[in-house]
């Protein structure tokens, strides 16, 4: 259903879109892990913050859990007086979907974005009944302090090819940067 | 003469269909309401599964008190002696009874998370699908009106 080459490009460009929003200021340090799905499932903060990018054969679900630990929380939220940790998050997956869309925007150009709904972090589990096609974890690191889980799912009936244009920039900086 | 006429009936003709097909287009635009009445019911309906959630808790909370009292009834009946011999085959029954409520609690509590995500991930789905077709009757109507133009 999906071709390694696409699994591959939708990885790369989700941690694109990751790396360059959900950081607070260009040039913060973002390390970004490979995880697995029972470490994405499990508590670290709240709750977890589902959204969708949706097309006509597919669509691409977005899973973020922010840790609710005191580096996080200053870090997302200094200078976002009475917001919650999550309500700030937020604005930032919000981003981080509507870059991952602009890339799959250049092949698919029927495409739309959810705005983003809190569930229960226990919910997490239970991705996996939405049978997707893919199914990739990333333990996001940023300023060495703050964490993110993020989690990335595809749903499709029917072969995907994803193959983005070559990105000048990635050609000049080589490979994301995964630690 | 006749050409001319013709030309001008083509014309007029195409002029009419383009002007209903612009009514059609602008009547698509009201989907945006039915997208924004789902998202509402979405709204109602993960609020109806916080409400079971909390009915939940609230069953798991008696089943959890059921075990604490059958636990001290046994005890209670064994130090009645054989007087209460009856009574402990009950407490254990009630005891039983207690851990399945339990079970079924959690069973349920774990059900609530799964239909959570499905409701969600189905809205979002209809949501950001409403924006995809949004957007097509948008590229469409801006075609319809250059041919009007």
């Amino acid at each position: 259903m999906l071709s390694d080459r696409t699994v591959r490009n939708l990885s790369d460009a989700f941690l694109r879109a990751a790396h360059a929003t959900l950081v607070r200021q260009a040039g913060d340090q973002c390390a970004i892990a490979p995880a697995s799905a029972a470490w994405a499932e499990s508590k670290c903060g709240g709750g977890i913050l589902l959204m969708t990018i949706s097309s006509f054969t597919f669509r691409l679900i977005t899973m973020f859990q922010v840790a609710d630990g005191e580096p996080t929380r200053h870090y997302y939220t200094a200078g976002a007086a009475g917001k919650t940790l999550d309500e700030t998050f937020s604005e930032f997956a919000n981003m981080c979907c509507g870059a991952l869309g602009r890339e799959l925007y250049a092949q698919f150009p029927h495409i739309g974005m959810s705005i983003p709904y809190l569930l229960e972090w226990q919910c997490a589990r239970h991705l996996r009944d939405l049978n997707p096609r893919m199914l990739s974890s990333y333990d996001i690191t940023i300023q060495g302090t703050a964490r993110v889980k993020a989690t990335l799912a595809v749903c499709c009936e029917r072969p995907l090819e994803f193959d983005p244009p070559v990105r000048e920039a990635a050609q000049a900086g080589g490979e994301l940067e995964l630690l | 003469m006749d050409t001319d006429t013709s030309v001008a009936d083509g014309q007029a003709g195409l002029s009419g269909k383009a002007a209903a097909l612009a009514a059609e287009v602008a009547e698509l635009k009201s989907l945006a309401e039915a997208f924004e009445r789902w998202h509402q019911d979405m709204i109602g309906l993960t609020g109806c599964n916080r409400s079971l959630h909390g009915k939940g808790e609230d069953l798991m909370a008696v089943a959890r008190g059921l075990i604490m009292v059958s636990l001290n009834a046994a005890i209670e009946a064994a130090r009645a002696g054989e007087a209460a011999r009856g009574f402990v085959v009950v407490a254990a029954e009630v005891r039983s009874l207690a851990v399945q409520a339990q079970k079924l609690a959690a069973e349920l509590r774990d059900g609530l998370h799964k239909s959570n995500l499905l409701t969600a991930a189905t809205f979002q789905d209809i949501q950001a699908g409403g924006k995809m077709m949004m957007a097509a009757v948008s590229g469409l109507g801006a075609s319809v009106s250059r041919l009007t133009r």
